[in-house]
């Protein structure tokens, strides 16, 4: 079931399938971008700014994934130069996958870019990330309650803990385009 | 729903390939969004002038703006969602509510804010970091123990004068290089950023950021601008690179000027408030002249620099007590980033003064600056101090600090020094990072400026402070 795609005459583009991993500042981007890539990565300005984009390359399942770590993005309408780059990775690099991570304890505030992406008809995972300190707070999540009613993936992770970082990755090889 | 039916036809008519889904491309164009809407002037005028006619029609059923309404469409979704997927152990949240309305109330707010200040900047960065920690380490460490030993080491292996004084002269590299950075900047820098660390943990920032609002909208900047501002006092050049996060260019630019301008370093500010410590008369007519010329430049600029006003709206994360862990690594990133690049700087400028003593350059320079210092009432053993000053404005701080010490100056001199290598520009970092970020033009525009308006200011001052007879 999963490998029958490529059949129909339609090549891979030039590269691997891209994930684009987005959300808001101070999430944790870059945390599960170093543990999704591991060492082979690059650090340059996009073109023509001076915003800093990483990209690394992933192997899951046997697949070689390209993974683009972008600035923060609080909305798709973007009011700082950092934005605008990120929303431009999104909007040009043909994404496989987008994978937007979000804080667990305070994701309801960050659900609108969810939804936002969503319906943008962008192929969305949603990472709720630090877990641990939604715990500590009191906030105990369903996550496939969330799933339900998105009609997205939805994975909880510890980052920096590198708890769920090999369920994303399952989920990110079954959804990825 | 009007906006889904209009998303629908606008996506129809969308016939160009723009390599991401036409959805998401439709929907920032009826949000209006003007790079998106540029993209598709581009590839098919027609269709755009019909997507616009929706639009309009669009915009006549509703109220306010789409992109806003829409913001407000999703927030209920999500809280609808969100709603579903929480089972909460109620944690207090009108004790959040409230609280946030005393920080943010212009009363009350300001009244925390002088608190914060008197204790966090001026008790725990100026006396006990400034004071405190830098007499221990200068008398005690540098003074009695360290000094001694390398002057008597020197002393006794190296037979050559000019290279003894290299290592340990007056301007020595490890008597004076050395010792600025580690006795002097490296206590007061630890300090603020610690300080810095606590409260950026609690999330204090965003609501100093809705508080100072107001005020930055009069100088052109918002909210938004508060956190490099603040950041600035740690450290201008850290700032400057911080002012990336704003959004407009003319944003970016009002807030390098005033960072380059008119914010003083930690380094910098510890050790001014040390110099002024025992003159509260003295250290109000600084913080005056410099808040001053702070907002005095920033609305000045505000008015003449072409472009919109900024709008701003921040997102409020919870408050908290900070986390030891967070406050720490914090406070080490920052103070290694400071110190690494101070140290090698410090360390030449010495080796540079040195050289410039063995050539008589030196001697000349002090020569040539004497007449400018004497504009500004200070004696010429000043001139010393702009030098370095022009190196670094905490390297300049910590030579004033000496001077003062040595009680060479008078509190309107003290005054005047210290207004001058406030608003000199900070560094060489600074004035490169000013170049990297705002293009070689605007940055060298922004030197001279400064260093023409740092200049009169302290002429100005003088002369005010000498006319009305002010003793300080």
């Amino acid at each position: 079931m999963r490998c029958c795609h490529n059949g129909d005459g339609k090549k891979e583009g030039p590269g691997s399938p891209r994930v684009v991993i987005t959300g808001w500042p101070n999430v944790g981007k870059s945390v599960l971008f170093n543990q999704l890539t591991g060492r082979y990565v690059t650090v340059s300005n996009y073109p023509g700014t001076t915003v800093e984009v990483s990209r690394g390359h992933a192997l899951i399942e046997d697949r070689a994934f390209e993974v683009i770590d972008t600035p923060g993005l609080y909305t798709l309408l973007p009011v700082s130069e950092e934005e605008r780059v990120a929303r431009r990775i999104l909007l040009y690099e043909k994404p496989s996958l987008v994978v937007h991570v979000a804080e667990a304890r305070n994701f309801e505030k960050m659900l609108p870019l969810t939804i936002q992406l969503i319906e943008s008809s962008l192929p969305t995972l949603l990472v709720l990330n630090m877990m641990d300190e939604a715990q500590k707070a009191g906030v105990r999540l369903d996550l496939g309650h969330l799933e339900k009613n998105l009609g997205v993936p939805v994975v909880g992770t510890v980052g920096t803990k590198g708890r769920g970082v090999g369920f994303l990755k399952k989920r990110i090889a079954e959804n990825a385009l | 729903m009007r906006f889904d039916s209009a998303l629908g036809s606008a996506e129809g008519l969308l016939k160009g390939e723009y390599g991401a889904p036409r959805r998401f491309i439709a929907s920032l164009l009826i949000q209006e969004d003007p790079e998106i809407t540029d993209l598709v002037r581009r590839q098919e005028p027609g269709n755009l002038a019909e997507i616009e006619k929706i639009i309009r029609e669009l915009k006549n059923h509703s109220e306010g703006p789409v992109e806003y309404q829409q913001a407000i469409r999703r927030r209920g979704q999500a809280a609808r969602i969100a709603a579903g997927a929480v089972l909460p152990n109620r944690v207090d949240e009108n004790f959040g509510h409230r609280f946030d309305f005393i920080l943010m109330n212009p009363l009350s707010g300001g009244l925390v804010l002088a608190l914060i200040l008197y204790f966090g900047i001026y008790q725990f960065v100026g006396v006990l970091g400034a004071g405190v920690a830098v007499d221990f380490l200068e008398d005690t460490v540098f003074g009695k123990i360290l000094n001694p030993r390398m002057v008597g080491f020197f002393a006794k292996t190296v037979p050559w004068a000019p290279l003894r004084d290299l290592f340990t002269g007056e301007y020595g590299v490890l008597t004076l290089g050395l010792r600025y950075a580690v006795s002097l900047i490296l206590p007061i820098v630890t300090f603020f950023f610690l300080v810095f660390s606590v409260i950026e943990d609690t999330g204090y920032l965003p609501r100093l950021a809705m508080l100072l609002d107001r005020i930055f909208k009069r100088i052109g900047l918002s909210g938004r601008a508060v956190i490099p501002m603040v950041l600035g006092f740690g450290c201008a050049t850290m700032a400057t690179l911080v002012t990336r996060t704003l959004p407009t260019r003319r944003e970016r630019l009002i807030a390098t000027l005033l960072l380059s301008l008119a914010v003083p370093c930690s380094a910098q500010l510890g050790v001014i408030l040390a110099i002024l410590a025992g003159r509260p008369k003295a250290m109000m007519v600084w913080a005056g002249v410099v808040g001053f010329v702070f907002l005095a430049v920033g609305s000045l600029a505000a008015r003449i620099l072409p472009g919109q006003k900024p709008s701003f709206y921040m997102e409020l994360p919870p408050l908290r007590l900070p986390q030891l862990g967070n406050v720490l690594i914090k406070t080490y990133s920052r103070v290694r980033w400071y110190f690494l690049e101070v140290l090698p700087l410090f360390l030449l400028v010495s080796v540079l003064i040195w050289a410039g003593q063995l050539t008589g350059l030196f001697d000349r320079v002090i020569g040539a600056l004497r007449a400018p210092v004497a504009w500004i009432g200070l004696p010429s053993e000043a001139a010393k101090v702009f030098l370095f000053g022009f190196f670094r404005r905490d390297y300049g701080a910590a030579g004033l600090y000496d001077l003062e010490k040595a009680g060479a100056l008078d509190g309107r001199q003290l005054v005047v020094a210290c207004v001058a290598l406030t608003l000199f520009l900070p560094c060489v970092a600074q004035f490169l990072i000013n170049i990297k970020e705002r293009g070689w033009k605007t940055g060298i525009a922004i030197s001279l400026f400064i260093l023409c308006f740092a200049f009169g200011t302290a002429v100005l001052v003088n002369a005010g402070l000498t006319g009305l007879g002010v003793s300080l």
